[in-house]
C-alpha cells in the first residue's frame, strides 16, 4: 500500500514569498503555501523517526489537513530520473528500520490562494518545471478536496526489455541503409531506432570491413561501442584529422606542438607535469603540490535541460579531477556562460508543428546559473571565478563551461601522484552511483547538432551528495592507502569508455556485465554498457586489495562492486551471464577509426567602418548597462566562493564590489603561494576574423591573471573551442585560423596548453513561428582559460583603487580597433577593425609588470576588456568608490574611439604616490606608459573635456540591469 | 596535555579540513572523523574535549538542511553525546552544523532538556544561497566568545533564518543564549534589513548557545574569517599596511574562537613562525 508524507511549511517560508513576489510581478496577488511530499510503499515512511527526519515541528505540520487554497499544483519527477531529495529519503528510510527496499520519490506541492485561472498556473507551472523530466498535476481546491488531495504517483520505471540478451546487427547493407544506421541507430524487432549512432558512412563501411575480416556479424553492444569510442566527443576526429595539407591535423599540429615547444624552450624552468594524456593537466604548484585543471562544455543537454545539464556538467568536471593521476582532491570550480539576452522573447521551436517551444532564453540562463550553484556548493567546493556572455545567437543552444581545479601530492607512497596504470590481473572495480539509462547517446548526441529527434534520454540530473561521499572516500582517504593502481571517470560513453581506455594500458579487459549494479531491472546490456549514469569511477584494483576496498568504501556509505578483470590479451571482451557479447580486437577499437581529410577555405567578415554620434555621458551608462559589461553579482552571491577557507581575491572587488575577471585561491592553507584564474572569450569578433577572436581570448586570458599579480613566468592555459557546423570548410576555415594565432601566441608567451576540450556542433536547427526551418549557429566560439601562480598572495592585486592620491596609468597602445566591439554593437554595427594582438609588445609588458608585481609596485590593476578604457575606468571608479580625474587630451583619437576601443594588451593601474619612482624606472623600457590622472577627492568620473559622471550613477547603470535574476 | 578536538566528516559535511587548520593553529590537537566511524567507536567521545560540528551540505540538505543528519546522530550517537555534554567539554556547530544542532536539539537546551525540538533553521527569507561577508555583534558568556564583541565574518547558506516561538524566544533572551546578531557596520541592529541580516533571521540572531553557553550553533563561518587573506577587505588591508610600512597581523576575527576554545582548557597559544 502506498504512503504519502506531506510537510507544509511555515506560512512565512522564503521558497513561497519569492514565488509570491514572481507571480505578483505578473500581476497577480495570491498567497502561496509549499508542501514537501514524500511517497513510497515502504511502510516505515510514516514512522516517527522518518517523519522527524523530514519535519521539524518548529516551523512544519505533517499530514495536516490542507485548506484554504484555490489551486493546487504539485510538480513530481518522470520515470528513471534522478531524485536526489527521494535517494536522502531512501536513506533515512533505512535509518527508520526498513526491511525492503520499496523505492521512495519526493514532489513538491504548492497550494496557492488568489483570483487566478488555470491558465495562470499553467503558465507559473511551466516556469517551475520542465516537462522533459517532470510531471505537472494542477487541482482546483473543490476536486482536490472531493478527492482527498493530490492522489499518490509512484514513478516507476517499468522496462519491457526484461532479459533482454545482445542481439546481432545486419550490416550486410547498402550505403542508403549503413548511413540511416548511423544516423537513427540500430532497429529493434519492431521497426523502431534506438537513437543516433553519430556513426559515418565512413566509419560504418570500415566496420562492415572489420566484421567481414572476423567472418561474423555484430552484437548490438559491439556496434553502440565503436559508435561511442569513434565519436567526435571522445576521438574528437575534427581536430585530429588531415587538414588541408597539415597530415598530424590541429590538434598535434598547433595545439600539442605548441605544448612541446613551450616545454623544449623553457628546459629546467618547466613547469607542466602531465599534459594532454589525462582527464585533466597538471602542473608544479609548489615542491609539495601539484594543481590540475580542466574545462568541460555541457552545451547540447543545458539546451534541454538547463538545470540538469549544467549540474551534470559540473559534477562530472569534478571527476576528471578525481580521475587526475591517481585521484586529485577538487579545490576550485569555475564557470562560463554564454546565453541569449534573458529579456528577449523565445519565438523558435524544436518541431514544425510547433508543439514543443524552445525553452526561453530566462528559463535556460536561471536554470544553468542554478545547475552549477547546486553542483558545486553542495560539493564544497568553492566557485569563484567564471563570466557571462550574451548574444541572440545563443537564443537555442547555450554554451556552458565548467572547470575544476585539483590538488594533489607530487609523490604518493614514493611514486609520482600523477602517474597510474592499469596491469594485466587488475579487478575493475566500478564505484559510487548505480547504473540507469540516463544519458544513453549522450556522448553521440553531443556530436550532432540538436534538432527535433534529440533524445530526451540525453538528459540526466547530477546528484553531488552521493558524488561526495565517493569523492571523500576516494581522494581524502582510499588513495593514500595505495589500494588501486589506476583511476578514471565515468563521463561521456559511461563503462565502455572508462574500462576502454584504462584497458589500453593493460592490453585488454574482460567485463562481466551482469555484475553491474543498476538502478532498476530489465536494462539491455547494451544500455548499461554505455549508460552515462553520473558519479562512477573506475578503478583497477590488484585482485589482493578488492575485498578490503569494497568493504572500506561501503563503511563511507559508498557502494562498490567487481565488475570484471584487465587483461593483456589484446581483446576487448564483455560478457552477459557467462555468455561472450562482444568480443573486438583492442587496436581497432581505439584506432581503427579511418581519417577523414578536411579541405578549408576562408574569407574574412567585417562591414564599413561607422561614423560615430558625439559622445555623452549617457553613451557610458549605456555601456555599463549592456549585458556583456555589467554586474553578475546574482551569480557570484550564490556560488560560495569562500568554502575550504581559500579565497584570497574574490569575484566582487573593492567596496563597490565591481565583478572582476581574475580571482585568487589559496589551495594549500599554510604555503604562501596562491593559484590564479582567469578567462577570455570574444565570440562576436569571429563576425570579421576568428583568427582575432582567438588571440584577443587567449591575450586577455593571460593579461587579467597577470594583472592580478600572477607570474607571467608560471602561467598554463587551457582551450575551450565551441564551433558551429564544423562540416563545412568555411567553419572549418575558420577553426585553422583561430588554431594558428593561439600556437603562435602561446608559443611567443610562453604560456603551454595543459588540457583542452571542443564541441563542434553549437548550431540549433528547429522551426520558427510561422513553422519554417530555420538554423541557428553559435559565433565560432575559443575559450581560453589561465591557470598561474602567484608566489605570495601578499602580491594579488584587485581592480578597485585604494586611496585618494594615487597615480593612474595606462599600460599598452589604444588604437582604432572597435569593430565587433561592445560599443559598435550597442550602434548597432559590426564594423571592420577588430582588435589585433602585438604579442612581441604584450610580452614586454607582461614580463616587466610581473617583476613590478613582486615589487608590489601597483595598487590596483584591471585588464581592459569589453567596453574598452572607458568601461575599465568607470569599474574602477565603483570599486573603489573614489573619483577620477582623467585627462586623455595627449591621445590623438577620436574620443569615442579612444574610450570605447578594445585593443588588447591594456592594463589600467593605479600607483601609490611612494611608489611611482620605481614604477616609472621599471618600466622605462616599455614604450605605452600614459600617465592620466589621479584618484580624486569627490564623487565622480571626470575626464577633462569629454566627460562627467557621478560615482553613483556609474554604479546604478552597471548594476540594475541583472540584479534582479 | 594538550586538549583535543574531534571534527565530524560524512554525507556531505564539507569543511572540516579548514576546521581542523583553525583547531590546529590555536595549538589543540584536532581529528577528523567520519561520522560511521564514530559510531561504531562511540568512547572516542570520551577521550576528546571538543567536538565540532562544520560546514557542508549534509545529504545535500534535502528534507530540510541538518535534519538526516541530525537524525542519524540522533538514532546512533545520542546517549554517548548527552554524557559528551555532561561533562566538561565544549560543542561547536558552524553551518551547517549548527543547522544540526538546532534539529538535533543540542540547543537551547532549556534546563539541560536536549532533544527538545523548539528552534529551527530555515530557508532564507530571499529564498537564494548567499555568500557574503557580515558584521556580528557579540552579547554571550560562552567560553567560545569569552572577549568578543563583534566580528566581520563570512556566511553562505541557503537556510540560515532561526525561528522559533515566542516564549522560546523570551526564554533565549532571558537566558543570555542569542550569542551572535547581524549587525551594520557602524554597529546599529540589521534590523533584518537585506543584506546585513542575510537570511531574515529573526530578531538577527545569528547563532544561538545552550543554557550552560559550552554549546555554540552559529551560522558564520569562523574558519572562513580567520585569516586577514581571507577577508574580502584583504586588498585594503594589505595596502594600507604596505602604505604604513608595517605589516598585517595572520589572523583576523575568525579565529578568536578557536583561541577561546584553547585557553578554556588552558592550552598555550602556539605560536607560528
Amino acid at each position: 500500500m502506498p504512503y504519502r508524507i506531506e510537510v507544509l511549511a511555515h506560512s512565512d517560508d522564503g521558497r513561497a514569498k519569492t514565488l509570491e513576489q514572481s507571480l505578483k510581478a505578473k500581476g497577480h496577488d495570491a498567497r502561496v503555501r509549499v508542501v514537501d511530499v514524500y511517497v513510497s510503499e515502504n511502510e516505515r515512511i510514516s514512522s516517527e523517526t522518518f517523519i522527524g527526519a523530514v519535519a521539524n515541528p518548529v516551523t512544519q505540520q505533517v499530514n495536516a489537513p490542507l485548506k484554504d487554497f484555490n489551486w493546487a499544483l504539485e510538480i513530481g519527477f518522470l520515470p528513471g530520473v534522478t531524485d536526489n531529495i527521494a535517494h536522502t529519503a531512501q536513506e533515512l528510510l533505512d535509518l527508520a528500520g526498513a526491511t525492503n527496499d520499496n523505492e521512495c520519490f519526493s514532489a513538491r506541492l504548492y497550494l496557492i490562494k488568489g483570483d487566478l485561472k488555470k491558465s495562470d498556473i499553467e503558465d507559473l507551472a511551466a516556469s517551475l518545471a520542465n516537462p522533459l523530466i517532470q510531471r505537472i498535476q494542477i487541482k482546483d481546491e473543490e476536486t482536490f478536496q472531493k478527492d482527498g488531495g493530490m492522489g499518490i504517483v509512484l514513478p516507476k520505471v517499468a522496462l519491457s526489455n526484461h532479459g533482454a540478451v545482445a542481439d546481432p546487427v545486419d550490416l550486410n547493407l547498402d550505403d542508403a541503409a549503413l548511413a540511416q544506421l548511423g544516423k537513427e541507430g540500430i532497429p529493434d524487432s519492431d521497426g523502431t531506432r534506438r537513437g543516433p549512432l553519430g556513426l559515418s558512412l565512413l566509419y560504418l563501411k570500415a566496420i562492415q570491413d572489420y566484421f567481414r575480416s572476423e567472418g561474423r556479424a555484430p552484437t548490438d553492444i559491439e556496434i553502440e561501442t565503436l559508435a561511442q569510442t569513434w565519436s567526435e566527443h571522445c576521438k574528437h576526429t575534427i581536430f585530429a584529422s588531415p587538414i588541408d595539407d597539415i597530415q598530424e591535423g590541429i590538434y598535434r599540429h598547433y595545439i600539442k606542438r605548441a605544448t612541446q615547444e613551450i616545454r623544449k624552450n623553457r628546459k629546467e624552468s618547466d613547469f607542466c607535469v602531465s599534459v594532454f594524456s589525462d582527464n585533466a593537466g597538471g602542473i608544479v604548484f609548489d615542491e609539495n603540490w601539484l594543481i590540475t585543471d580542466k574545462v568541460e562544455t555541457h552545451n547540447s543537454p543545458s539546451a534541454l535541460d538547463p538545470f540538469g545539464g549544467a549540474i551534470t556538467g559540473i559534477v562530472g568536471v569534478n571527476r576528471d579531477c578525481m580521475g587526475f593521476g591517481k585521484g586529485a582532491k577538487p579545490v576550485i570550480n569555475r564557470y562560463g556562460f554564454c546565453f541569449a539576452d534573458p529579456r528577449t522573447e523565445q519565438t523558435y521551436f524544436r518541431d514544425k508543428d510547433r508543439k514543443i517551444p524552445v525553452l526561453s532564453a530566462e528559463t535556460i540562463m536561471n536554470g544553468v546559473v542554478h545547475g552549477v550553484h547546486v553542483g558545486g556548493n553542495c560539493s564544497g567546493i568553492p566557485t569563484p571565478q567564471g563570466f557571462a556572455y550574451f548574444d541572440p545567437r545563443f537564443i537555442g543552444k547555450p554554451l556552458v563551461f565548467v572547470g575544476t581545479i585539483g590538488l594533489i601530492p607530487r609523490t604518493i607512497n614514493g611514486t609520482p601522484g600523477h602517474e597510474k596504470r592499469a596491469l594485466p590481473g587488475d579487478i575493475i572495480v566500478m564505484a559510487g552511483g548505480r547504473v540507469g539509462r540516463d544519458g544513453i547517446h549522450g556522448a553521440t548526441f553531443s556530436s550532432v547538432a540538436l534538432d527535433e529527434g534529440s533524445p530526451a534520454t540525453a538528459v540526466q540530473i547530477g546528484d553531488p551528495i552521493t558524488q561526495k561521499k565517493m569523492s571523500d572516500a576516494l581522494v581524502k582517504e582510499v588513495r593514500d592507502f595505495g589500494w588501486y593502481n589506476a583511476i578514471t571517470d565515468n563521463g561521456a560513453g559511461g563503462l565502455s569508455s572508462s574500462v576502454g581506455e584504462m584497458a589500453g594500458q593493460s592490453g585488454g579487459f574482460h567485463l562481466e556485465l551482469d555484475k553491474v549494479p543498476l538502478k532498476y531491472p530489465g536494462m539491455a546490456p547494451w544500455e548499461i554498457w554505455i549508460s552515462e549514469s553520473q558519479e562512477r569511477m573506475t578503478l583497477a584494483v590488484p585482485p589482493e586489495n578488492v575485498e578490503k576496498l569494497i568493504e572500506f568504501l561501503a563503511r563511507r556509505g559508498v557502494e562498490a562492486t567487481a565488475i570484471g578483470t584487465y587483461t593483456g590479451t589484446g581483446r576487448a571482451v564483455v560478457s552477459w551471464r557467462g555468455e561472450t557479447i562482444m568480443d573486438l580486437d583492442m587496436e581497432f577499437l581505439h584506432d581503427g577509426v579511418p581519417e577523414t581529410p578536411l579541405k578549408t577555405t576562408f574569407t574574412a567578415g567585417g562591414e564599413a567602418e561607422p561614423s560615430l554620434p558625439a559622445l555623452s555621458t549617457d553613451a557610458l551608462l549605456s555601456m555599463l548597462s549592456r549585458l556583456n559589461i555589467c554586474s553578475k553579482e546574482f551569480i557570484a552571491t550564490q556560488y560560495d566562493h569562500n568554502v575550504q577557507g581559500s579565497a584570497v581575491l574574490g569575484p566582487l572587488q573593492g567596496p563597490g564590489r565591481v565583478y572582476a575577471d581574475a580571482t585568487i585561491t589559496k589551495p594549500v592553507l599554510n604555503s604562501p603561494k596562491g593559484v590564479v584564474l582567469s578567462q577570455g572569450l570574444f565570440p562576436r569578433y569571429s563576425d570579421i576574423d576568428t583568427k582575432h577572436m582567438a588571440a584577443c581570448g587567449l591575450d586577455m586570458a593571460v593579461r587579467s591573471a597577470v594583472a592580478a599579480g600572477a607570474d607571467f613566468n608560471h602561467l598554463a592555459l587551457l582551450d575551450n573551442f565551441c564551433w558551429c557546423s564544423s562540416d563545412e570548410p568555411e567553419r572549418l576555415g575558420q577553426l585553422k585560423r583561430a588554431a594558428e594565432v593561439i600556437y603562435d601566441l602561446a608559443v611567443l608567451y610562453g604560456t603551454p596548453f595543459i588540457s583542452g576540450k571542443d564541441s563542434m556542433f553549437n548550431d540549433f536547427k528547429g522551426f520558427d513561428a510561422g513553422g519554417q526551418p530555420v538554423k541557428i549557429s553559435a559565433p565560432p566560439t575559443l575559450l581560453v582559460s589561465s591557470i598561474g601562480v602567484i608566489p605570495d598572495v601578499e602580491q594579488s592585486i584587485s581592480l578597485a583603487p585604494k586611496a585618494v592620491g594615487d597615480l593612474v596609468y595606462l599600460l599598452g597602445e589604444t588604437k582604432d580597433e572597435l569593430g565587433g566591439g561592445e560599443y559598435y554593437d550597442e550602434l548597432g554595427h559590426l564594423g571592420r577593425n577588430v582588435p589585433q594582438v602585438d604579442g612581441a609588445v604584450n610580452y614586454q609588458l607582461y614580463k616587466i609588470y610581473s617583476r613590478a608585481a613582486r615589487e608590489r609596485l601597483m595598487a590596483s590593476a584591471i585588464a581592459v576588456g569589453y567596453g574598452g578604457l572607458g568601461v575599465a575606468l568607470a569599474k574602477t571608479a565603483i570599486a573603489g568608490r573614489m573619483g577620477l580625474d582623467i585627462d586623455l587630451s595627449a591621445f590623438d583619437l577620436e574620443a569615442q574611439r579612444l574610450l570605447f576601443s578594445e585593443s588588447a594588451g591594456r592594463i589600467l593601474v593605479t600607483v601609490a604616490p611612494q611608489n611611482v619612482k620605481d614604477f616609472e624606472k621599471t618600466f622605462k623600457k616599455f614604450a605605452h606608459v600614459y600617465k592620466i590622472g589621479h584618484v580624486a577627492y569627490g564623487n565622480g568620473l571626470n575626464i577633462k573635456d569629454l566627460l562627467t559622471a557621478e560615482i553613483s550613477m556609474l554604479e546604478k547603470a552597471y548594476k540594475a540591469p541583472l540584479r534582479d535574476y | 596535555m594538550t586538549a583535543k578536538a574531534l571534527i565530524l566528516a560524512g554525507y556531505g559535511l564539507n569543511c572540516e579540513e579548514e576546521t581542523l587548520h583553525a583547531f590546529e593553529y590555536a595549538g589543540l590537537q584536532g581529528t577528523i572523523r567520519h561520522i560511521n566511524d564514530l559510531i561504531e567507536n562511540p568512547q572516542e567521545l570520551e577521550k576528546v574535549e571538543i567536538l565540532a560540528v562544520p560546514g557542508g551540505f549534509s545529504y545535500g540538505d534535502d528534507t530540510g538542511s541538518g535534519n538526516a543528519f541530525a537524525q542519524k546522530m540522533k538514532l546512533s550517537l545520542w546517549e554517548p553525546l548527552l554524557r559528551f555534554i555532561a561533562r566538561d567539554t565544549l560543542t561547536i556547530g558552524i553551518c551547517n552544523g549548527c543547522q544540526i544542532l538546532a534539529n538535533l536539539a543540542l540547543i537551547p537546551g532549556f534546563d539541560s532538556r536536549y532533544g527538545e525540538r523548539l528552534v529551527a533553521v530555515t530557508h532564507n527569507l530571499t529564498a537564494r544561497y548567499q555568500c557574503r561577508w557580515v558584521d556580528v555583534g557579540v552579547t554571550s558568556n560562552s567560553p567560545w566568545l569569552a572577549g568578543i564583541e563583534r566580528m566581520h565574518i563570512p556566511v553562505a547558506h541557503g537556510e540560515g533564518r532561526f525561528m522559533m516561538a515566542e516564549e522560546t524566544l523570551k526564554s533565549l533572551k532571558e537566558n543570555g543564549q542569542v550569542a551572535m546578531r547581524y549587525i551594520k557596520a557602524d554597529g546599529r541592529p540589521a534590523n533584518g534589513e537585506f543584506p546585513f541580516n542575510p537570511n531574515g533571521s529573526t530578531q538577527d540572531i545569528a547563532a544561538l548557545t545552550d543554557q550552560g553557553g559550552r554549546v555554540l550553533a552559529l551560522m558564520p563561518h569562523p574558519e572562513r574569517g580567520m585569516f586577514n587573506w581571507q577577508r574580502d577587505d584583504y586588498q585594503e588591508l594589505k595596502d594600507k599596511a604596505q602604505r604604513a610600512r608595517t605589516s598585517l597581523p595572520e589572523t583576523a576575527d575568525g579565529m578568536a574562537l578557536f583561541q577561546n576554545a584553547a585557553r578554556y582548557f588552558g592550552t598555550a597559544l602556539k605560536k607560528r613562525a
